[in-house]
């Protein structure tokens, strides 16, 4: 349509800089009205294709609960548990759910209700699997794999990380299985601290080894905590 | 001796968010975007161990998540027109658009829809990742002169749509 459409474009998006002749252009009525029209287009793009359209914020919901291990927050979104975390202040745990995963963040005992019931019931002895969905969209496909190893792990038993790096078909991967449980979302609801080192010793554990220990007593494998 | 490793899982933390932000700009529904974001660090994943430190960057990303993407859209094109994930009338009502500006919103909208899948890559590469025409060649392929083209002729598209605005 105009020979000056491409030098206003690369004007309008920062690419090269206005030229005299570009200029004049602009001067006349068909520039003016091109300026115009080229920037409603890129403002409307931005309406409907810029951070608020394109990624629109979930929402997270979570609840702290006192157990035998301190105080435990849930979080969930409506797809499901998203994150189960301890020793970790309420302010850190909503700072790193509304960054990390985007999302807004509300308090809300009654979205996070049927886990914290299963929680509560884990920690008085009364169950040792869990049923809940789970939110994990944010986790490797390596280590979704590796939590799924662990998941399958029961009460009372555990197995060494070389094992879980078996199960998935990475027999020398013991290391990387160690770095992704260490970053489990969801602990105990994956029960990662069933999974310890070579030989009987107890691994490492990000809620601590007294933790670890704990929560291996309670379900009866203490001889294998060390 | 070695230079430090970003490990995938590094990589997936630092970049999910703008490669399914991407992914929704190229596809326009929000949960086809998370699925292909899934396929796009799947990829990432198996690529990973056999390339050098230098592939392993924020373009080589880009360039895994522009080809999901183009495959997405091709396969979906053979389907029935989903849902969409940014409906004008449910934007935010702060500014209070008129009932003129609202229809203008759809019109850019059908015209977004309707560009060539490699032209709406190149544009959201541009206006939204903040990638160079050097980069949005290496994901697309072809030429920095080849992807400045996609994009301005994107907009040339979607300015025709506002039609002959006053």
């Amino acid at each position: 349509m105009t020979t000056y459409e491409d030098d206003l474009i690369a004007l309008l998006l920062g690419d090269r800089r206005r030229s005299p002749a570009l200029a004049r252009w602009l001067g006349t009525l068909e520039g003016r009205r091109e300026l115009r029209a080229y920037r409603r287009t890129l403002a409307a793009l931005e309406q409907l294709y810029g951070d608020a359209g394109a990624a629109p914020r979930r929402t997270i919901y979570y609840c702290a609960i006192p157990t035998p291990i301190g105080r435990v927050f849930v979080a969930a979104s409506e797809a499901g548990l998203v994150r189960i975390s301890f020793r970790q202040s309420e302010a850190s745990l909503v700072d790193e759910l509304r960054q990390r995963l985007a999302a807004d963040v509300v308090r809300s005992p009654a979205r996070t209700a049927d886990v914290v019931h299963q929680l509560r019931a884990y920690f008085a002895g009364e169950r040792w699997r869990f049923d809940v969905r789970l939110d994990l969209r944010h986790i490797t496909p390596f280590q979704r794999r590796v939590l799924m190893a662990a998941a399958r792990v029961p009460a009372g038993k555990v197995v060494s990380y070389g094992e879980i790096a078996r199960r998935i078909g990475q027999p020398h991967g013991s290391r990387a299985v160690g770095q992704a449980l260490g970053h489990n979302p969801v602990p105990i609801v994956i029960p990662c601290h069933r999974v310890v080192a070579a030989g009987g010793r107890i691994g490492g554990y990000t809620g601590g080894l007294t933790i670890k220990r704990k929560l291996l007593r309670l379900e009866g494998a203490v001889a294998a905590a060390g | 001796m070695s230079p430090p490793r970003v490990t995938l899982a590094e990589l997936t933390e630092r970049h999910r968010g703008e490669i399914v932000g991407y992914l929704a700009r190229m596809l326009g529904d929000r949960q086809e975007a998370e699925d292909a974001c899934q396929d796009v660090f799947l990829r990432a994943h198996r690529a990973f161990a056999r390339l050098g430190p230098e592939a392993k960057s924020r373009a080589w990303l880009y360039r895994i998540a522009t080809n999901t993407g183009l495959n997405a859209a091709r396969s979906r094109a053979r389907r029935v027109a989903r849902a969409i994930a940014v409906d004008p009338d449910a934007l935010p009502a702060d500014a209070g658009p008129s009932p003129e500006r609202r229809e203008e919103l759809r019109a850019m909208k059908r015209a977004v829809e309707a560009l060539p899948p490699r032209q709406r890559a190149a544009l959201m590469l541009r206006q939204f990742q903040g990638l160079g025409y050097a980069e949005i060649a290496a994901s697309l392929g072809g030429n920095e002169v080849a992807a400045r083209a996609n994009v301005y002729q994107a907009l040339k598209k979607l300015r025709a749509a506002l039609g002959e605005a006053r």
